[in-house]
């Protein structure tokens, strides 16, 4: 029997193995543990927190006591294709706790990385099911930044789908001593994920779940004024168009209904007015909304859109796990079924998961075959709910749509801009509306992933290993378009229907020869391989309008009743993905002397189909050492030091992350909007044409990746382990497309290798951990720095970015600044009157009331020239702590999460903070803030905003600091309460294990940010745009909130 | 292993399937293609690039405002183009530069293909006509890239990213336009399979064209009276004037008056690509028609520009107390702050019949879509009009309108866009006949395009026989009061200058709202060798700013246009630096 030192209770799990042989077998729940071994023989047991301990066989029970670990070194750490005992690693490897990282409920995996590895930084957004923005040791280019994800031995792009419960261990690797195995594919760092197997001995069925409520955010979100307060802006800016057209009772005043149709009243097709007769014309026709006369009644306290269209929703996770198995097979099976709606209307995020890892065993354990895999089926809305970060997005939607405009009209019908007149009324649109209409949009995706091997042991110290990996996904989804009869644009759009149907696949097979032996004090590990990988897929999609019915248990695309409206190249698109290839050989050395002096070594060589022959192929080596000083004599007897150990690699590594298939060679295409022409004269009829829809580039290249990676890890007084690195990566000859000008016309630039960047930092993480009797608690930290700088690119030396804003260009990469920077001009306050508008350097549209700018370049007038670098998106450091604590029964663990330093455009304010712009919601600021004018002076010297003016001028919305916030924040993102039975009170249940807990997440977030999340994923602006991907990010243009409140009830239940 | 990684494109053409007839035969398609303005995944907007160009054309100059709320296409945008503070990094500056660019490289990679097609299903006079299209297409992308910033890189077959030559440099090349334009005319016949093609004809009415840019008046004159006298369209019929309506509407397009038009087509499975998709924002938003946008709104200015004195004549002559012309020293009655509801009658002030086709206006019937609503129709600050050349008819909504965004209903159209019509040829040669002082012979060519109107009151807009029920049709009687007459020996007896203004209106007039506005007072001005003297650009567009914002507008208000820098635009600023200092930016900017 196994019992731990610290509580005299069985060790359930704990590996037990006759030293020098594979055979072994773990403990139960009880930790007993049976096992055929010989006398003379010795036992060795570990489990994670304790420190492995070894007995030798005497015959007869054994009984072992294991002492609490006083650090993590004896921990064993997936590595990239082997484990290794952390004592022995020279490379940068970040292990994630997957114990508290699982506290986070997370519906896409890659969430449970926040703030629980140095090195990683992670961006969620709101949305169920959503996908997160992960980098691992800063941006890395302008493009996708995305780690590589290794789960079981399959090599995928993420892990957004894997089950939190199945997971067994994440590890991160962050430089190129422990990447560069990786070779082209690790550039951007590499996860390594593996699941749970099965252990031999008792079977167990173990129970994980939780059932919670999301709750969105509480008050007034934007900060918007009531209509009553709009009424009076408009007179204070003075808008006749609003004052005659909506608030003509004067400042304050507010019209009661608005009407709008085919039919008049008081001789008007459109307009406002305080007359309930209005109300008797209405009318609704679905089919034809040419036909309707719609009436609506304002709200005049104001509708808070934004909790109209976000509500309390609940979400459950279930989790069955039966594992077991004997001394030759393992065996795992898990079922989940999660379930999270989202606190937007008609968000959700169902998933049904299986999985099966299998290992069996022959020829006295020396022959394995096995596999590690799930199938799974996801389904969620796919629709409006997700287009978030732009202006037309349903969380933008929110401020932009009048609060005077009710959610819905007199009969019921959706409110919007359409009854009235839309001068007046904006043109935003209903997001509840939006939101209501895309309830019967899906998308459902079938996934397999999984991994079958074969390993076999032979001639002592060798084991051959054989791996098929692979993944496939089909993906079929569908939506609907309605006719948006209540908003203004448009008004009366045919109903459409959306479809498309896509698979794709990636596989790789990977067969390794790995070599182990001890001699002396020479411990020498080593492995060889040879691997294969293919990607590709294919999508078929089409889109319809004129539906006599939108059921979606009627719809295809063959039921439009207009056939002439089938369009294959629409929303969706139909097109071949592009497949590559790639084929690697690899090696890796690790050799160490008496347990002090470490050296590794390793190097991959590989092919990439995408480029040119002759630059397919490309060698990354990579080498580390590390000198265990703690193990030296003159340590080994301190009281301070437990272990300290030093280390260093340095080692190159690659991209191909942000290459297309062909990009080497020219390649022409055709398409109905791209180069059909309506030559012959019909007016519904175009003929073939053809246009250059590519330039190769013969010459590209892989991106080059060198790491240098300098840490120590360090334990002392027994109670305190901390790790510590710093890193220097520079990223050369970056796959970037290049910025041809237009006399090369309209076909698409090549990606070329220029320009580098560098990014420098440290990663530092500590834990502290100590009892005081029966009270146990340790707490975490993680800190990750890093500084981003471009230092080369191609003439001229930057490029602009505007991401779909309106006011163009927000974020400039030059050569010298951080990727992301935002670039515009300098507000240096309010021209008090027009003689200082006048003065110094002015430009045309200064007033009195308008901002002053800085003259950057000095040459007495503001232009384009005088736009500088205003923020920066990227943080200082991002910082993770982690709390945990157990009295008896009870555990307590809470986690934070932070990000410093880190600036944020509010694109938001564009529209909220700005009369100029849109009609829509303002910010009551705009009220008391802004600059009073009378005779040429302002008259409130105080105020900060320019002078109300629907004139368009550059002094009012151009990109500025204006729109610059500090972003920094802190959150807790997790405190859990948790109890655990006595086993002695759950036997009589057949119960053998039981924790339940009460969860708390995101109670609160610090941040002087006055939005509503300072979290920010980019924009669905340059998601799309698959070259620009992670080039600008800390925009606001209305995200799906990450910060919302939830809380849970959860149980973990073993029998 | 050793193949493994030899993966062919997917999902696209390589080179080689293009060296053949039908090759070559697509590449053209695909050249012609720009003509509509747009590419699918174009850089920058649609609206910037579109071939009306609305916004150089017309927001810049004195025919409209961009209308819709102020912020909306406001900065770095069409705003900025009305407002005459156009920065280098504007959008639509940028739009346009990259899509006529696009337009020459499809034409030169036309003329590049044509030599390796050797397996002998091109002729060789097949294999010269392709080249001629092909040559005139360059010339008609580069004639839009010289008017808007007439500084341009010549971008010929030979240049491309392979031969490490595309730093261009920039300069005016009507030399250039003009070599295309008659080497085009050489190569192609006067009639064509398919009437959306250049003829020789096409290729002679641009290089006249070309010529009255370039201010040769005596090159252009004979082209231009051979191609009166016996042009024809692609499909052969003779030029004629017919219709004025029938050049804005869909379904009488390539008629005898149409010379070269970029062909519209709707319904055709690129999701309104084709259909006008510069001009999608370009109509009214609001009122019974649709929804959206309510942008290129015409102007006070342009409107009151219709109205005739008791001779039946434009009154273009200067107020000596305002400066204006005479026609614009008041507005013509409109309907600016009427509430929705109150009753307006329509001005019984004499129009030309020709406004109603260009300006919509509160009581006059729109298209079939019911009386004109006026200031309630449009979407933005207090402007009574709405635009309506590029409007098509509710009757033929089903086959002539298509999705231009999913915000706009029905806006794409099928209206042909006419780069060139017979009416410029007349009064191209009336320019002509002005220079050679030869006035009578001017003023028998303004007649020819009064007298469309003046002798066919059949062509003008009649009021609805219901005006609750459009559909109904029109009447025979009159709309307005529309009084239009020729001129009678004015030009002869009041001299040269006289007769300069009144060719110079009469272009006002019958283009209105058709974009070429800014770009004829920019080729008359004195600075790029104008006939009309210095700064006449200039004076013309501060008078018309200080006229038009006696009613406050927010994007004009306080703007003006700088003479000697506004006449062209900036080159996008983005592409100097792309270009590694080739090209030079225009002065002032």
């Amino acid at each position: 029997r196994v019992i731990g030192a610290d509580d005299k209770q069985g060790v359930v799990g704990a590996a037990v193995r006759i030293k020098g042989t594979t055979v072994g077998t773990v403990t139960d729940v009880n930790g007993n543990f049976s096992l055929n071994a010989s006398n003379g023989q010795t036992l060795v047991i570990t489990y994670v927190g304790y420190k492995t301990q070894e007995v030798a066989v005497s015959g007869g029970p054994i009984n072992v006591t294991l002492a609490v670990a006083t650090n993590q070194l004896e921990d064993v750490v997936v590595t990239g294709y082997t484990t290794q005992v952390k004592k022995d690693i020279t490379g940068s490897v970040a292990v994630v706790s997957v114990n508290d990282a699982k506290k986070l409920p997370a519906t896409s995996s890659e969430q449970l990385l926040q703030g629980q590895a140095s090195g990683v930084t992670v961006i969620n957004q709101g949305a169920p099911g959503a996908n997160s923005t992960v980098f691992i040791r800063g941006v890395n280019n302008f493009g996708n930044t995305s780690p590589l994800y290794v789960i079981d031995g399959v090599q995928t792009n993420n892990m957004s789908q894997v089950n939190p419960t199945d997971i067994e261990s994440i590890s991160v690797l962050k430089d190129a001593g422990s990447a560069a195995i990786y070779g082209v594919a690790g550039g951007n760092g590499v996860i390594v994920v593996t699941t749970k197997k099965g252990r031999s001995g008792k079977s167990t069925f173990t129970y994980d779940g939780y059932y919670g409520v999301q709750k969105p955010l509480s008050g007034n979100v934007w900060r918007l004024m009531t209509p009553a307060q709009q009424s009076q802006l408009a007179y204070q800016a003075g808008d006749a168009g609003q004052i005659n057209g909506l608030y003509a009772g004067g400042a304050g005043s507010l019209p009661t209904y608005g009407f709008r149709g085919a039919g008049s009243f008081n001789g008007a097709a459109s307009g406002v007015t305080n007359d309930a007769s209005v109300t008797a014309l209405y009318k609704f026709d679905a089919a034809n909304p040419n036909n309707d006369f719609l009436v609506q009644k304002f709200n005049q306290a104001g509708t808070d859109w934004f909790h109209e269209l976000f509500r309390s929703a609940p979400q459950q996770s279930h989790t069955i796990t039966a594992s077991g198995g004997n001394d030759n097979n393992t065996y795992l099976y898990s079922l989940n079924y999660l379930n999270q709606k989202g606190t937007l209307l008609n968000t959700f995020e169902k998933r049904y998961t299986a999985r099966a890892n299998t290992t069996f065993s022959y020829f006295n354990n020396k022959f394995r075959v096995g596999e590690s895999g799930y199938v799974f089926y996801r389904e969620n809305n796919g629709g409006s709910g997700y287009n978030q970060q732009q202006e037309g997005g349903t969380v933008a939607e929110t401020y932009r749509q009048l609060p005077l405009i009710p959610v819905y009209d007199i009969a019921g019908n959706f409110g919007g801009n359409y009854a009235g007149t839309s001068a007046q009324l904006g043109n935003a649109t209903n997001p509840v509306a939006t939101a209501m209409r895309s309830v019967n949009d899906r998308s459902k995706t079938w996934n397999m992933q999984g991994t079958l091997f074969a390993e076999l042991d032979f001639l002592k110290h060798f084991t051959a290993r054989s791996a098929f990996s692979g993944n496939a996904r089909n993906n079929f989804y569908y939506y609907t378009g309605y006719n948006p009869y209540n908003d203004s644009e448009p008004h009366g759009n045919p109903n459409q229907y959306n479809t498309a149907s896509n698979y794709s696949y990636t596989f790789n097979t990977t067969n390794t020869v790995q070599y182990k032996q001890i001699f002396g004090k020479h411990n020498i590990s080593a492995i060889v391989g040879y691997e294969f990988k293919r990607n590709g897929g294919q999508q078929l999609g089409v889109q319809a309008n004129n539906f006599f019915t939108l059921d979606p248990n009627f719809l295809t695309v063959a039921g439009t009743t207009d056939p002439t409206s089938i369009i294959l190249t629409g929303g969706n698109g139909t097109y071949l993905y592009q497949p590559t290839s790639t084929q690697s050989l690899f090696a890796k050395v690790d050799y160490s002397f008496a347990d002090k002096y470490l050296l590794g070594g390793s190097v991959r060589r590989d092919g990439y189909s995408s480029f040119f022959p002759g630059r397919k192929y490309g060698t990354f080596p990579a080498g580390s050492i590390g000198w265990r000083i703690g193990q030296e004599e003159f340590l080994k007897g301190s009281k301070v030091i437990n272990d300290l150990k030093l280390r260093a690699s340095y080692g190159s590594l690659g991209s191909n992350a942000n290459i297309s298939g062909t990009n080497s060679v020219d390649t022409y295409n055709y398409g109905p909007g791209s180069s059909f022409y309506g030559i012959a004269g019909g007016v519904n009829s175009t003929q073939l044409g053809f246009y250059q829809t590519s330039i190769g580039n013969p010459s590209t290249t892989w991106e080059t990746d060198k790491i240098l990676n300098i840490g120590f890890d360090l334990s002392i007084v027994n109670h305190f382990d901390i790790t510590a690195e710093y890193y220097q990566k520079r990223i050369s000859g970056l796959l970037f497309p290049l910025q041809l000008p237009a006399t090369a016309g309209g076909a698409g630039s090549p990606v070329v290798n220029l320009g580098n960047v560098e990014n420098k930092g440290f990663d530092i993480s500590a834990t502290y951990h100590d009892q005081v009797g029966e009270f146990r608690y340790s707490i975490g930290a993680n800190i990750t720095t890093y500084k981003n700088t471009i230092t080369s690119l191609p003439d001229p030396g930057y490029f602009d970015l505007g991401v779909g804003s309106r006011i163009g260009t927000l974020v400039r990469e030059q050569v010298g600044h951080p990727i992301g920077s935002f670039f515009g001009y300098k507000v240096a306050g309010i021209n008090q009157s027009t003689a200082d508008a006048n003065s110094g350097a002015t430009y045309s549209g200064a007033a009195a009331g308008s901002y002053k700018y800085v003259d950057v370049n000095g040459d007495g007038k503001i232009d384009d020239n005088d736009r500088t670098f205003i923020g920066n998106p990227n943080p200082d450091f991002t910082y993770g702590l982690n709390l945990n604590a157990s009295y008896k029964g009870f555990d307590f663990s809470a986690v934070f999460y932070g990000s410093q330093g880190n600036k944020i455009f509010n694109h938001v304010k564009y529209f909220t903070d700005t009369y100029a712009g849109f009609v829509g919601g303002k910010r009551t600021e705009l009220l008391t803030n802004s600059a009073i004018v009378a005779n040429g002076v302002v008259t409130n010297p105080g105020a900060t905003l320019p002078v109300l003016t629907f004139n368009q001028a550059l002094g009012s919305s151009a990109p500025s600091t204006f729109y610059i916030e500090n972003g920094s924040f802190l959150r807790m993102k997790v405190a859990q309460l948790g109890y655990t039975f006595a086993p002695s009170v759950l036997k009589a249940v057949g119960v053998s294990k039981l924790h339940v807990y009460l969860q708390g997440n995101n109670l609160f977030t610090i941040t002087k940010y006055t939005g509503p999340d300072p979290e920010l994923v980019p924009s669905i602006n340059n998601l799309g745009n698959g070259d620009r991907q992670s080039a600008a990010f800390g925009i606001d243009f209305g995200a799906y909130p990450n910060n919302q409140k939830s809380f849970l009830l959860g149980v973990n239940m073993t029998f | 292993c050793k193949n493994a990684l030899d993966t062919n494109p997917t999902g696209v053409l390589g080179s080689a399937v293009l060296a053949n007839k039908a090759g070559v035969d697509g590449l053209l398609i695909g050249a012609y293609s720009l003509l509509d303005g747009y590419y699918s995944g174009q850089p920058g907007t649609n609206y910037g690039s579109g071939i009306s160009n609305w916004s150089f054309g017309g927001l810049a100059s004195d025919d409209a405002y961009k209308g819709s709320d102020t912020g909306d296409q406001g900065g770095n945008a069409a705003g900025d183009i009305e407002a005459h503070i156009v920065s280098s990094s504007n959008d639509y500056v940028y739009s346009k530069w990259q899509v006529n660019l696009a337009g020459v490289v499809r034409a030169n990679n036309v003329i590049a293909e044509v030599p390796l097609v050797k397996d002998g299903s091109l002729t060789a006079a097949q294999g010269a006509q392709a080249i001629g299209e092909a040559r005139f297409l360059r010339g008609v992308y580069n004639f839009e890239l010289m008017k808007v910033f007439r500084n341009v890189p010549y971008v010929d077959e030979t240049v491309n990213y392979a031969a490490g030559n595309l730093n261009v440099p920039n300069a005016p090349i009507w030399d250039k336009i003009e070599a295309d334009f008659t080497a085009a005319m050489a190569a192609l016949p006067t009639t064509q399979s398919q009437p959306g093609r250049a003829n020789k004809w096409a290729a002679q009415a641009f290089l006249a064209k070309a010529y009255m840019y370039d201010h040769k008046y005596t090159q252009a004159l004979p082209l231009l009276t051979d191609l009166i006298t016996n042009g024809t369209t692609a499909s052969g019929a003779k030029y004629a004037l017919g219709a004025y309506g029938d050049n804005f509407y869909a379904l009488t397009r390539n008629n005898a008056e149409s010379v070269f038009a970029a062909q519209m087509t709707t319904k055709d499975g690129s999701n309104g690509q084709n259909s006008d998709f510069g001009d999608v924002l370009n109509f009214p938003g609001g009122g019974t028609y649709t929804s959206c946008c309510g942008f290129y709104i015409p102007s006070y200015n342009l409107a009151n520009a219709f109205k005739t004195d008791a001779a039946g004549l434009p009154m273009f002559q200067k107020d000596a107390t305002t400066g204006f012309p005479m026609y614009n020293v008041t507005n013509l009655k409109n309907d600016h702050g009427l509430a929705a509801g109150a009753a307006f009658t329509p001005t019984t002030e004499a129009v030309d019949p020709r406004l109603d086709f260009t300006v919509g206006r509160r009581g006059i019937p729109y298209q079939d879509w019911g009386l004109c609503g006026g200031e309630t129709w449009t979407r933005g600050d207090l402007a009574p009009y709405t635009p309506k050349k590029n409007v098509f008819f509710q009757k033929d909504v089903a086959t002539t309108a298509d999705q231009g965004g999913g915000w706009a209903t029905s806006q794409g159209s099928a209206i042909n866009y006419l780069l060139i019509r017979v009416a410029d040829l007349y009064l191209w040669r009336a320019e002509c006949y002005v220079e050679a002082n030869n006035l009578a012979a001017a003023e028998a060519d303004v007649n020819v395009i009064r007298n469309r109107m003046a002798q066919h009151p059949e062509y003008w807009v009649h009021t609805y026989v219901d005006n609750s029920a459009p559909s109904k049709g029109n009447t025979t009687t009159p709309a307005a009061n529309y009084v239009i007459k020729p001129y009678t020996g004015q030009f002869a007896a009041n001299g040269q200058a006289y007769a300069r203004q009144a060719v110079y209106m009469e272009h006002q007039l019958e283009f209105g709202m058709e974009g070429h506005r800014f770009f004829d007072l920019q080729r008359w001005d004195a600075i790029f060798g104008g006939p009309a003297g210095a700064n006449y650009m200039a004076n013309t567009i501060n008078a018309y700013i200080k006229a038009d914002t006696r009613i406050s507008n927010p994007v004009l208000n306080g703007r003006t246009f700088v003479a000697g820098k506004h006449e062209v635009f900036p080159i996008p600023q983005i592409e100097i630096s792309r270009e590694g200092g080739a090209l030079k930016q225009n002065p002032g900017y």
